[in-house]
């Protein structure tokens, strides 16, 4: 073995293995064979331009090749073929790419995929940027010595129709299709009817079937990509399935990386792991890992889409509320993660009852962790459960241990809540934070008194907490608490519960001033303007690019 | 480093997206006689009728082609003016036009018929003018703001050449590919 072959073994100690320099990680970044091909489609024909461009040599050889191909079928014109490709030309062809434009934009938009809906009108937008700038430097005329049949408009190469029915096409499979048979299908049937179109245009002598080959190329290669780096199939699955779009899909090959994962940095043989508990997570994928010899482990799997959600969270909840409390995003997946592994680890020093962490496990770097943890075997939600005063006592405690420790958990809600053998347990510390407001902690007081009172009645939860908590910490708790305060989850149970319980809290609490929850600042007001200004942008620019792109008739 | 890269894609992104707003219209240049661009190959193809292919001289002071379209219905472009206005005068170039109530005037090219029409003097002035020829006809129109001298439209209609199409495959021929445009 050489020396270089050294560095490249994998360091093996106890049940764990270091990754060597060089190795790819689990579930590597890549662009896949598709994309890339389309990509050297797209750079051939670039390099084209290019010497086009400088020379004339180039564009009469391929020329000549085009009125080669062309003679033999516009010399063999037939009437019924001239109609129909007329038809094509005039109407099918413009008329396809606004149908498929519109109804992804109305599609993406109805299903939520905002993601996929901007990528796709800047993959029009882009492509269209392409034609309107190579178009006049290339200056390819209309096909010669040829008699012209149907419309056209501006230069011929890349047909400008064409790059934008194309890029329509792809886009609408990439924000409308699931990956898959169906997407295949799709494709099959776009293919057929591109080529349709591009040999109408070359019929009817108004395009050369290489303004259609570099129109595809340029169709295809830009969503493609704009896709595949924005919202990468693995991230930002397209799925009819009913749950949240949060959630990954954990089969394939990203489950085979979590297993190796697994094994190769906390050591864990796995020999299955399930989604579990995703209708109460909205932030991550839950999983529920089973380990050969040893109980099963607890597995939330953290990717860009959760990171985005976070930060998407953060800023709507800056703009309604101001700086209420800590809404700085974070700047990337590993950070997000490692925040919670943190938090985790200070709220089990500091006495809170919550699941003991395992450790962080890279899937895809800076994109894709998991944060494992020990796992629940037979627990239950405290809704689902009968709500002793011990279990009422364990709940407050939890939330004074909080305060001691100078934290807040604000996610308090019952899945949050969990009950294991009548032992109480706080877990979900993503949104925890150190040194929070008091706002914030008042907050959480009143959500856990909430939570334990949807299986007791207000009298017996405000009663315990008095144990715990002065009546004017309460009656502050409750002075803070409103809708908007609550976790939606437990704002539905709330609401579901119908017995009007924070009006019940309030009114055995002594009177206290609501605490305001609208914070302005000059930052508030600022950013109110900047993301006024950006969406207003956006909305111009929108409308303004739709005639260009065939959006408009 | 990752915000500076989100900034620069975000600016390259939007300047596409500005470039992607220009229509076919706003990105050709006018058919000019003098310039190498490859607009005025696609102008003759727009009337293949045609046996005289119209091109425009340098613009006077204050004038500009504004948009260009060039397409299988013909040539257009509109001129905005310093003193005349936005959208002030258009030239096409189709292959049948209708003179309404215009009156042959003399004109200044051969194997081309003139017609002018006057709809108004003051205090705007408003005219059309016709090149009626074998196989197409240019029109141009003029739609001054008021108090814009109508000498302003012996200006700028003074920029418009013909040459045969004959002329321009011989010369397409020589330099390109034996075939007519």
């Amino acid at each position: 073995m050489t020396p270089a072959d050294t560095t490249r073994t994998r360091s093996v100690h106890g049940t764990r293995v270091r990754r060597p320099s060089g190795e790819p990680p689990p579930l590597p970044k890549e662009l896949n064979r598709v994309a890339v091909f389309w990509l050297g489609a797209f750079v051939a024909w670039a390099i084209i331009w290019l010497w086009v461009f400088l020379s004339d040599a180039p564009a009469i050889w391929i020329t000549e090749r085009d009125l080669e191909m062309m003679r033999p079928i516009v010399d063999r014109r037939v009437d019924w073929l001239t109609s129909l490709t007329e038809q094509t030309n005039a109407h099918v062809l413009t008329g396809t790419t606004f149908i498929v434009g519109w109804v992804t934009i109305l599609g993406g938009l109805a299903t939520k995929r905002i993601r996929h809906v901007v990528l796709f009108f800047a993959a029009l937008a882009l492509s269209s940027g392409i034609v309107t700038g190579i178009a006049p430097e290339i200056g390819r005329p209309r096909p010669i010595g040829i008699e012209r049949l149907g419309e056209w408009e501006g230069f011929a190469q890349p047909s400008r129709p064409l790059t934008l029915l194309t890029v329509a096409v792809v886009g609408a499979g990439q924000t409308l299709a699931p990956s898959g048979v169906i997407r295949r299908r799709w494709y099959v049937l776009a293919g057929v009817f591109i080529a349709w179109c591009s040999f109408a245009q070359v019929y009817l002598g108004v395009e050369h079937p290489t303004d259609g080959d570099a129109a595809v190329s340029v169709g295809v290669a830009v969503p493609l990509i704009l896709f595949r780096l924005g919202a990468p199939e693995r991230v930002f699955p397209v799925a009819y399935r009913t749950g949240k779009t949060a959630h990954l899909d954990v089969t394939g090959e990203r489950g085979v990386a979590i297993v190796g994962a697994l094994q190769d940095q906390l050591g864990l043989e796995v020999t299955g792991l399930e989604p579990v508990g995703l209708a109460g997570s909205a932030g991550s994928t839950p999983l529920r890992v089973h380990v050969a010899d040893g109980p099963d482990v607890f597995a939330k799997l953290y990717a860009r889409n959760h990171l985005r959600s976070d930060r998407s969270y953060k800023l709507v909840r800056t703009l309604m509320y101001g700086q209420l409390e800590d809404e700085h995003r974070f700047s990337s997946v590993r950070r997000l993660v490692q925040h919670e592994d943190h938090m985790l680890r200070v709220m089990r020093d500091g006495g809170i009852d919550t699941l003991a962490p395992m450790g962080v496990v890279e899937i895809t770097p800076d994109r894709e962790y998991l944060l494992v943890t020990e796992f629940l075997t037979g627990a239950v939600e405290i809704s689902d459960v009968d709500v002793t005063d011990d279990l009422i006592d364990q709940g407050l405690r939890n939330v004074r241990a909080l305060w001691d420790a100078g934290l807040a958990h604000r996610d308090i809600k019952p899945a949050n809540v969990m009950v294991l053998d009548g032992r109480l347990r706080l877990i979900d510390a993503g949104f925890g934070e150190v040194r929070p407001s008091p706002w914030r902690q008042a907050v959480d007081l009143a959500n856990m008194m909430l939570v334990l009172a949807l299986r007791a009645t207000p009298e017996r939860v405000y009663e315990r907490a008095a144990t715990w908590f002065s009546e004017d910490e309460i009656a502050e708790a409750f002075a803070a608490s409103r809708g908007v305060t609550l976790p939606s989850a437990l704002r539905a149970d709330v609401r579901r519960d119908g017995r009007r319980l924070l009006e019940r809290f309030r009114a055995l609490a002594p009177p206290h001033e609501p605490v305001a929850i609208q914070r302005w600042s000059f930052r508030r007001i600022a950013l109110s303007l900047w993301v006024g200004l950006v969406v207003a942008f956006l909305a111009l620019l929108f409308l303004g690019n739709l005639p260009a792109i065939g959006l408009w008739p | 480093m990752r915000s500076r890269s989100t900034l620069t894609l975000a600016l390259v992104a939007s300047a596409m997206l500005t470039v992607s707003a220009c229509s076919v219209s706003e990105t050709l240049d006018a058919p000019t006689c003098t310039t190498s661009s490859s607009t005025p190959l696609i102008s003759v193809q727009s009337v293949p009728s045609a046996e005289l292919i119209m091109c425009l001289d340098p613009l006077p002071a204050g004038w500009e082609a504004a948009t260009v379209d060039i397409g299988h219905e013909g040539t257009f472009v509109t001129f905005d003016s310093d003193r005349a206005g936005r959208s002030a005068a258009k030239v096409r170039f189709e292959a049948s036009c209708d003179i309404g109530d215009a009156t042959q005037t003399p004109t200044e090219f051969d194997d081309v018929r003139r017609f002018e029409w006057i709809l108004e003097v003051a205090p705007r002035f408003r005219a059309k003018r016709y090149y009626v020829f074998e196989g197409g006809c240019v029109t141009w129109e003029f739609d001054f703001d008021a108090d814009a001298p109508a000498g302003m439209a012996v200006e700028l209609g003074n920029t418009l050449r013909f040459f045969s199409r004959d002329d321009i495959n011989a010369q397409f021929r020589d330099s390109f590919i034996e075939e007519d445009l």
